[in-house]
């Protein structure tokens, strides 16, 4: 199988949002050198180096390795992990790591954006975000990278606890003020398990209330777009030419490979994650035992219908067509008839040839897709 | 030689629901020998798996015992009742096979509702009443005041009552005594035309249906030909013999004799209770009596939560049916919930037993629809027609008299909680006929009170506000007219035809604005507004809405997020199988009992 994608997660942070529920050791360094040892045994499951299209750094906190250790890790990679012509390579990055030196690093190692976590300019925002950093620190994070010729895209986080409509339009504007090439706008989800969610149980922070959020999620759009950025998935905006393109191998259901802990790879049938916790991860990954953990393995249909979640969050929805090509069904078939109930409650529009959702439609999807993945 | 009647007595216990009856039968076999006492299980007559549960005897049981007193040997045959109000019906029917029935009343509850309510059945049948006390040894037990409770309501002569304890075994050899001594020998003659009375059947899975006899006169042999009268069907006798518990086979029984019957009957609705068994012929006797047949005051509609169960479902029923004579089920359909059976049943407990047994015996996911008594409707075409599901009410226009049932019930309870069940029944439109005092602590009200009103909660308020004191017991006293309305439930602008109710108009606001009400809490919200109504014809007395959801979509949907999601995704399908589509709502199960929400809150 000709695989051009490749996800890499590194799960170090200098401490956990409130908020997160991502694979990670926060005050953990201790363990980097293990992890480094465990991405190279790990990278030998390769057995011929990967040409890859993109290339993508999540974490954690990618950028906590700093400029050197992440020329350490970009040594181990590029063994195995060989850029095609024009690779798009992303790193996740903290803004307070984002120093000369970093970009420098960045630069050298290849990497061609950025994926900054501002999540907002506003300092209480970010104070009940549980931010460690400054608005500051995201401006000057920002232009740095622009003057090293490094794509930018600001992930910016929305009803916060004790936001109001009014900051959300402020931070709007700050954003499009920074004028980077892709914005992602996240509404705050409550994980279970998170320090947020059992504050909430017990009252201590109080979520905002769902017509708000929808305001707020609706102005960030508004506002992106009227500032040139093309509203391409639910999550993600992105200037002419600048979508984020590892990304949209996912939605396009490509196959890609993945290393770390809790990343999880696709072979275009099977969904296999590596096991979630750090210490497991690298721990069996060295003793050369199964470090695998969910395995979510589908029939061809399973798989066609999960190509019509993903297709259907993305702006330009699915083309009859080339979904047939892809998966080897026919839209209508899987999910003709609810397709025709979403258009006729006006969730949806078909000109016969490509399905996709109003705003409403996207803006209620999860409840759409019950009906998709059935049968 | 068939055994003499004057060497057979028959009997029931009667008894208020905890009053100690299992453990007396219990005592009784023990001491007459019927079962040795480390065979001895618990309510040794309670063999349904239920009524071990709940303690409570559901079915009547019959079990042979032998006693010398004074030299002669007798055959004392135990035909057990259930205590419960919802299965008077199988007392009355064990009662017609006796001479006398043990009256037996808790030395520190006394004279409760039940009580009262079972004695003046054996009464009226003309039983020999032997009264007992249990419990005698219990430290609060008060005896003397019981004693004064039981001459005021039911005239008993304290001289006659036996003081005892089943679980200790005080006075069981005098309740034998009395039992000899008191209940009068049956009056058959073994040597006329046979004529047996069926009081009960069961069905065993390798001898087909067993059907229990009282014989009144004449006797029957092993392999005889026999005839069920009402049936008009022939039959030989494979087996005969009488419980002891176990069923013991005999060559014969004769009249006054209590046994039961085996003759390859694969069909128990051949088994009719109250027919009479005789002799194929011209020569046959001619039927008895016979019983009232039981009168359903409860009906619901049972529905499997998914539509392929149908089947199953009816297998189930009609298992069931099959030893519950009291219980019955038609197919109907409804719009909300599909194909299902509208079920008859004898009280609340009754289906609530029902509803368990599916559950637990046949493994069956099911949607009950909120209860409803029956309803008379004089037509203005001069028609009566009973309505059993709110349904069937025909437009207002054709009503001329609508009529619902009405129940005298006692309620007995410490005088001071007097007031407080005043106000409870004159709150549920009850018309008060009198009190009596028991004692000076103890009284007994007596209220004529729509049926519909004691079975939503009566039972759970009386407990309530008398703290588990009062007892309370009933009996149809008829159909009366009244201003009862259907009060409709609208969902989304769509009639949901399972939550339709009838009640007084006067109640219907408040009934009405309770079910939208609780609705609102169990419905999810969807994609859109949902308008919750309740309707009287066309006019909408009640509204509620649900506001639409404003947003519900994943932020995060990147490699592995998908698989997460999705088995998020999986389980809200789940969740909405579970429920029924009305229109485009998903109206989850219990939603269908929400009609049950009397607005308890805004009434005192």
């Amino acid at each position: 199988m000709n695989i051009r994608h490749a996800y890499v997660h590194v799960p170090f942070c200098r401490h956990r949002c409130g908020y997160c529920d991502f694979t990670l050791v926060a005050g953990r360094d201790d363990l980097v050198e293990r992890y480094f040892s465990a991405i190279e045994r790990e990278l030998s499951r390769v057995e011929t180096p990967l040409h890859l299209d993109t290339l993508y750094l999540g974490g954690g906190t990618p950028s906590h390795l700093g400029p050197r250790g992440l020329r350490r890790l970009f040594g181990i990679l590029r063994t195995r992990l060989a850029s095609a012509a024009q690779c798009e390579v992303t790193v996740e990055a903290n803004p307070l790591d984002v120093t000369d030196a970093f970009v420098e690093a960045a630069a050298d190692c290849g990497v061609t954006r950025v994926s900054l976590g501002g999540q907002s300019l506003d300092a209480t925002t970010l104070r009940a975000l549980d931010r460690d950093h400054a608005p500051v620190d995201v401006v000057a994070a920002a232009e740095r990278l622009r003057q090293r010729g490094i794509v930018v895209n600001l992930d910016l986080m929305i009803a916060a606890p004790g936001q109001s409509v009014a900051d959300v339009d402020r931070d709007l504007e700050a954003a499009v003020g920074l004028s980077s090439e892709h914005v992602s706008v996240y509404c705050l989800t409550w994980e279970k398990g998170t320090a947020f969610d059992s504050q909430r149980r017990k009252g201590l922070v109080a979520a905002v209330d769902e017509t708000v959020e929808r305001a707020m999620f609706e102005r960030a759009i508004d506002r992106l777009e009227a500032a040139g950025y093309e509203h391409y998935e639910v999550s993600n905006f992105a200037r002419p030419g600048f979508r984020c393109r590892h990304n949209e191998a996912y939605w396009d259901c490509r196959p890609w490979e993945a290393f770390g802990p809790g990343a999880a790879r696709f072979d275009g049938r099977t969904r296999s994650t590596n096991h979630r916790s750090v210490t497991a991860w690298i721990d069996r990954v060295l003793a050369g035992a199964d470090f695998t953990g969910d395995r979510d393995a589908m029939t061809d249909e399973q798989a066609a219908r999960e190509r019509i979640v993903v297709g259907l969050r993305r702006r330009d929805g699915i083309d009859r067509g080339p979904f047939l090509d892809a998966s080897g069904f026919e839209l209508d078939t899987l999910s003709g008839s609810a397709i025709g109930g979403w258009v006729a409650a006006g969730l949806a529009i078909d000109d016969g040839r490509r399905v996709r959702l109003t705003r409403e439609g996207m803006l209620l999807s999860d409840g759409l897709w019950a009906d998709v993945l059935g049968a | 030689m068939p055994i003499d009647c004057k060497h057979i007595r028959n009997f029931s216990i009667i008894a208020h629901i905890d009053h100690g009856k299992s453990t007396l039968a219990d005592r009784l076999l023990e001491f007459t020998g019927t079962v040795e006492k480390r065979q001895l299980k618990e309510q040794m007559l309670d063999d349904m798996e239920l009524e071990r549960q709940r303690g409570i005897t559901i079915k009547a049981r019959a079990v042979r015992m032998e006693y010398v007193h004074k030299g002669e040997r007798y055959e004392l045959n135990l035909i057990d009742t259930p205590g419960h109000v919802d299965f008077h019906y199988e007392v009355s029917r064990s009662l017609a096979c006796c001479e006398g029935a043990v009256l037996l009343v808790d030395a520190f509850q006394g004279v409760e509702a039940q009580t009262v309510a079972n004695a003046y059945a054996a009464i009226n049948q003309d039983l020999a009443i032997v009264p007992v006390i249990n419990k005698i040894d219990l430290a609060y037990a008060r005896v003397d005041e019981v004693l004064v409770e039981m001459e005021q309501s039911l005239a008993i002569d304290s001289a006659e009552v036996i003081k005892a304890s089943a679980k200790a075994g005080i006075g069981i050899e005098d309740l034998l005594a009395a039992i000899v001594e008191r209940v009068p020998p049956p009056k058959g003659d073994p040597n006329a035309v046979l004529r047996a009375m069926i009081f009960d059947s069961h069905y065993d899975s390798y001898r087909g249906a067993i059907t229990y006899v009282r014989l009144v006169d004449g006797t029957i042999q092993k392999g005889q030909k026999i005839r069920f009268l009402e049936t008009g069907t022939t039959h030989e006798v494979i087996e005969l013999g009488q419980f002891v518990p176990q069923r013991r086979a005999c060559e014969s029984l004769s009249a006054g004799q209590v046994g039961y019957l085996v003759c390859n009957i694969k069909d128990v609705k051949q088994v009719h209770i109250g027919d009479t068994v005789t002799i194929p012929g011209d020569a046959a006797a001619a039927a008895l009596p016979g019983y009232k047949p039981p009168q359903r005051m409860v009906y619901c509609g049972l529905y499997p939560s998914e539509g392929e169960n149908f089947e199953e479902l009816r297998d189930a029923l009609e298992k069931l049916a099959i030893n519950d004579p009291s219980f019955e089920y038609q197919p109907e359909s409804s719009e909300a919930l599909g194909f299902g059976f509208r079920c008859g049943f004898l009280g609340l407990l009754h289906m609530e037993i029902i509803q368990q047994r599916l559950e637990k015996e046949a493994d069956l996911d099911l949607v009950q629809t909120a209860p409803n008594v029956t309803y008379q409707i004089l037509k203005s075409t001069g028609e009566t027609i009973e309505i059993t599901n709110p349904q069937d009410v025909p437009d207002s226009g054709q009503i001329e008299e609508f009529r619902q049932p009405i129940v005298r019930t006692n309620f007995l309870v410490p005088a001071e909680f007097i007031g407080p069940i005043m106000q409870l029944c004159t709150d549920r439109r009850g018309t008060y006929l009198k009190t009596e005092y028991l004692s000076p602590t103890r009284a007994m009200l007596t209220f004529d009170l729509p049926l519909a009103e004691v079975i939503y909660d009566l039972h759970d308020k009386l407990k309530s506000v008398t703290r588990g004191y009062g007892t309370m017991d009933y009996e149809l006293v008829g159909y009366f007219p009244a201003d009862l309305v259907r009060l409709d439930i609208l969902v989304g602008g769509k009639k949901v035809d399972a939550l339709s109710i009838i009640c007084d108009r006067r109640d219907a606001d408040r009934r009405g604005r309770a079910i939208v009400k609780k609705l609102r809490g169990e419905i999810d919200r969807h994609m859109f507004e949902i308008a919750l109504q309740a309707a009287i014809g066309t006019k909408v007395i009640a509204r509620e809405t649900i506001s639409a959801m404003r947003k519900n979509v994943t932020a995060k949907c990147y490699g592995g997020d998908i698989s997460r999601k999705k088995k998020l995704w999986a389980k809200q399908k789940e969740g909405k199988k579970r429920m029924k589509s009305i229109g485009s709502v998903d109206i989850p199960q219990k939603a269908f009992m929400a009609v049950l929400d009397t607005g308890g809150t805004e009434r005192t």
